[in-house]
């Protein structure tokens, strides 16, 4: 009896929970369940009631004021009508069609109040991450805490700090930490998502007597940098996480890191069920310009050079368009995807880039392309299976990047100095289109010239053949995905540092975007509808109780 | 010279002011100011003192708000850090009614001593009882999780009650399980509607606005509804939450174990034992 008991209660949980790991897997459609939409981070939805026939009739059906938000950064997540946004240290749940607060969550003991960027879902809960590094699961129908776990070691070492959106998986939660220009140890952890139990760490600078040691000289293990500072993808097939790690430290100053400085500037894939490496590919070896390895790495299956291939692309910082084979870490294809690009000539077949001779950062200053915000950078790109193109903003700068020999000391930045712009030269936001079979450009948006360290736009593609963007000036806009024609844009008055996503409730397709301090959603236009009877409202009390209304 | 007057001296030195204008919000936050006064009894009567002479017309005798925003058991406020709360009292706040105010640090640390005792929790009083028993209540005979839940155990239909013990003191605990009509939490106005087409959907409102009412029914399921496809909607004036019919000394049980119920663990409280006398583990 009271196995069937059992039984009949996991069926009612099952029955019960909001997202289920299978659902992780979809592409997505009427929800948005990860940061990317699904765990490949194509960010390409299956939805096209909006499409280039009709995008010119989008209109906000509702904007959400993020009280106390400065530079929103998330990319909101939407389960059945439900959608979750992240500021620092607070999560709110909103109905998704009106843009009313069902609930709001606020970790107030936070030690520190950096930016955030979304939260992930599995089961019943929401989980995101304290911006001094703890992982808290929050009930997704309440809001309420059900556990909170200390994991980056901020009480050691106060630069350790957590922005990212938590990837979700089979009953797991990963996490990184940002911090690698001040002097930390990047690493992965996995949580268990019932109990906040830790399962595995992977460090992203091997320690004594692991490979990969050898690669920084004396150069002290525990400050080395490899920050793990945005969520990673996850290929269900190879049970395989892949996480991108940031620069080395000092980011400026490489002397005392002699040697390629695994795994800083590389992309990692790991057993899911143990965090052990399978393979790794360094973007970036030796890295002097603080060439974070941190966007996103799309996770493709397709027709590529004449055989069907599991692939991984990304457009690095570092101004080279890679496509790698992501069952062993093979370069398959690099081709820069930025004119201004000085540091190397190609990706030579070994893998390894061709780099130029004294392009490293130099006491009096260099010059040297893409500059310290790249070629890309965190925003999301995104990828259309159907036109085959992956939507990229880029940036054509170059900066003056100077270096010093500064010792480590505990508590301040590790940087070795730093990058600035040239005021004579300006650079360029652009979106492009770039084939993934080629890696040439098909297509590209060029954006008014300014200052561009303020924004940090991204992308979402859809089924209806469009490409939506956040731009430099506060505008999203809709291009055709296939010849990069504009077809709409509004203006959110704000800087957008965050990329846009779409979903639909009750057939209705939204477009959403945080911008500023804001949560903008819109949709095709509809006139008013007047209520058809007036509404009676009353109070009253009643007799019974505990049963509800 | 004193304990307290050094303590002013090096306010007056300007100690206050520099830590203030240090905490920028995107930095990490270094050794915090804490009220130096604590919880100290002559403080709070001073503090309510301060108050009644010039704070209550804004903000109400009892803190419960007015013109003035509401300052007892709400949780902007008692997570607000000592330094902020002064800062706001002593800087007043631009843009609205609150002025700048012209007391003494010391009369303004009263403040802050007053204002912390409108929003202390039941857990920092020795509250008696059997917890234990009061745990086998809640989750047993007396049947509150059916619709409570802590710490992922129980129902979804009344509040979560995983961190009550500091988010309600220990009169309005009891005043909930004597008298559950008295005060209805915001989000759980029981709420019944029917649709034009004759639907009728039932539970708490979330949410409720001039055109639309977001309704959670006893399973949590969400009900998004627009009112202009509503004919009817009735709020009930009375709570889901029956009264409680337990025995005087399971009702102190239950008390008990209510009133321990914290999100933190012990030591984040070991640190928060004393606001003012922080303690590192």
């Amino acid at each position: 009896m009271k196995k069937i008991l059992c039984l009949i209660f996991l069926l009612v949980q099952a029955a019960d929970a909001q997202v289920a790991f299978q659902d992780l897997l979809k592409p997505p459609a009427e929800s948005w369940l990860s940061y990317s939409g699904d765990l490949t981070a194509q960010r390409h939805s299956l939805l096209k009631q909006i499409n280039t026939t009709n995008v010119g009739s989008l209109v906000p059906q509702w904007v959400y004021h993020v009280k106390d938000s400065k530079r929103l950064q998330l990319t909101p997540l939407v389960v059945n009508g439900i959608m979750y946004i992240s500021h620092t240290n607070e999560v709110y749940a909103l109905e998704a069609s009106t843009g009313r607060q069902l609930w709001h969550y606020r970790y107030t003991q936070a030690k520190r109040h950096d930016g955030n960027r979304g939260v992930a879902v599995l089961g019943d809960r929401v989980f995101f991450v304290s911006s001094d590094a703890r992982l808290l699961a929050l009930h997704a129908k309440t809001g309420a805490l059900l556990w909170n776990r200390e994991y980056g070691g901020h009480e050691q070492n106060s630069q350790v700090h957590a922005t990212l959106a938590p990837l979700a998986i089979n009953g797991k939660v990963l996490v990184g930490v940002s911090g690698g220009d001040c002097g930390i140890r990047g690493f992965v952890d996995a949580y268990d998502a019932e109990t906040g139990k830790q399962l595995w760490r992977f460090y992203t600078a091997p320690g004594p007597g692991e490979p990969g040691f050898e690669t920084w000289g004396s150069h002290p293990v525990e400050i080395s940098g490899g920050g793990t500072w945005m969520t990673g993808t996850y290929d269900a097939g190879q049970n395989l996480v892949f996480w991108t790690v940031g620069n080395p430290g000092p980011d400026f100053y490489g002397e005392s890191r002699p040697g390629d400085n695994l795994y800083s500037d590389s992309v990692v894939a790991l057993d899911a069920e143990t965090g052990k490496l399978k393979w790794h590919y360094q973007f970036t070896p030796h890295d002097t310009h603080d060439w974070d390895a941190q966007e996103f790495p799309v996770l493709i299956d397709t027709v590529f050079q004449g055989k069907p291939r599991k692939l991984l692309a990304q457009a690095n910082r570092n101004g080279f368009f890679y496509v790698l084979d992501r069952t062993n870490g093979k370069v398959l294809l690099a081709k820069p995807f930025v004119k201004k690009m000085n540091w190397a000539r190609e990706v030579l077949p070994n893998g390894r880039p061709d780099v130029i001779p004294g392009m490293d950062p130099t006491p009096a200053g260099k010059v040297a392309c893409p500059g310290i915000k790249g070629a890309s950078n965190w925003f999301s790109p995104s990828y259309n299976p159907e036109t085959g193109l992956f939507y990229v903003i880029t940036i054509e700068q170059c900066d003056v990047y100077t270096t010093s020999a500064r010792p480590y000391k505990k508590g301040e930045c590790y940087d070795g100095t730093g990058a600035e712009a040239i005021p004579a030269e300006p650079g360029q936001f652009f979106l492009r289109a770039i084939d993934i079979q080629t890696g040439n450009m098909r297509w590209e948006i060029p954006m008014v010239v300014k200052d561009t360290m303020e924004p940090w736009p991204g992308t979402v593609s859809t089924a209806g053949g469009l490409v939506f963007f956040g731009d430099n000036e506060g505008y999203l806009s809709a291009a055709d995905a296939r010849t990069g024609k504009v077809l709409w844009h509004f203006n959110t008055g704000q800087v957008i540092s965050a990329s846009p996503m779409t979903y639909s409730v009750n057939g209705k397709q939204y477009v959403a975007l945080a911008s500023g301090t804001d949560i903008f959603s819109f949709g095709l236009f509809e006139p008013m509808r007047p209520a058809p009877v007036t509404l009676k409202e009353r109070y009253e009390t009643r007799e019974t109780k505990g049963e509800g209304p | 010279m004193s304990l307290r007057k050094l303590l002013w001296a090096f306010l007056a030195a300007g100690l206050v002011t520099t830590e203030l204008s240090a905490q920028d919000s995107t930095k990490p936050v270094g050794k915090k100011i804490t009220n130096p006064l604590g919880k100290d009894k002559a403080a709070i009567d001073a503090g309510r003192s301060q108050f009644n002479s010039g704070c209550a017309v804004c903000h109400g005798p009892t803190g419960q708000g007015g013109r003035g925003s509401r300052l007892a058991e709400v949780d902007r406020v008692r997570q607000m850090d000592d330094a902020k709360m002064f800062e706001i009292i002593k800087g007043g706040v631009s843009g609205t009614q609150m002025p700048p105010s012209s007391l003494t640090d010391e009369q303004i640390w009263q403040l802050v001593c007053f204002v912390r005792s409108l929003n202390a929790g039941a857990i920092d009083q020795d509250v008696p009882g059997d917890a234990s028993i009061g745990d086998s209540l809640f989750f047993g005979s007396a049947k509150c999780s059916q619709c409570h839940m802590i710490r992922g155990r129980g129902g979804l239909t009344g509040p979560d009650l995983s961190d009550i013990g500091v988010t309600r003191s220990l009169d309005k605990l009891r005043r909930s399980l004597e008298d559950p009509d008295a005060t209805i939490e915001p989000g759980f106005q029981p709420v019944s509607a029917t649709t034009l087409d004759g639907r009728r959907v039932s539970g708490v409102a979330k949410n409720n606005s001039n055109y639309s009412i977001q309704i959670q029914d006893s399973q949590g399921k969400f009900h998004s509804l627009l009112k202009r496809d509503l004919k009817e909607l009735v709020y009930h004036k009375n709570s889901l939450m029956p009264k409680v019919a337990l025995s005087a000394d399971d009702l102190q049980n239950l008390l008990a174990f209510l009133s321990r119920q914290s999100m933190e663990t012990p030591e984040e409280r070991a640190k928060r034992l004393e606001h003012g006398k922080e303690v590192e583990p």
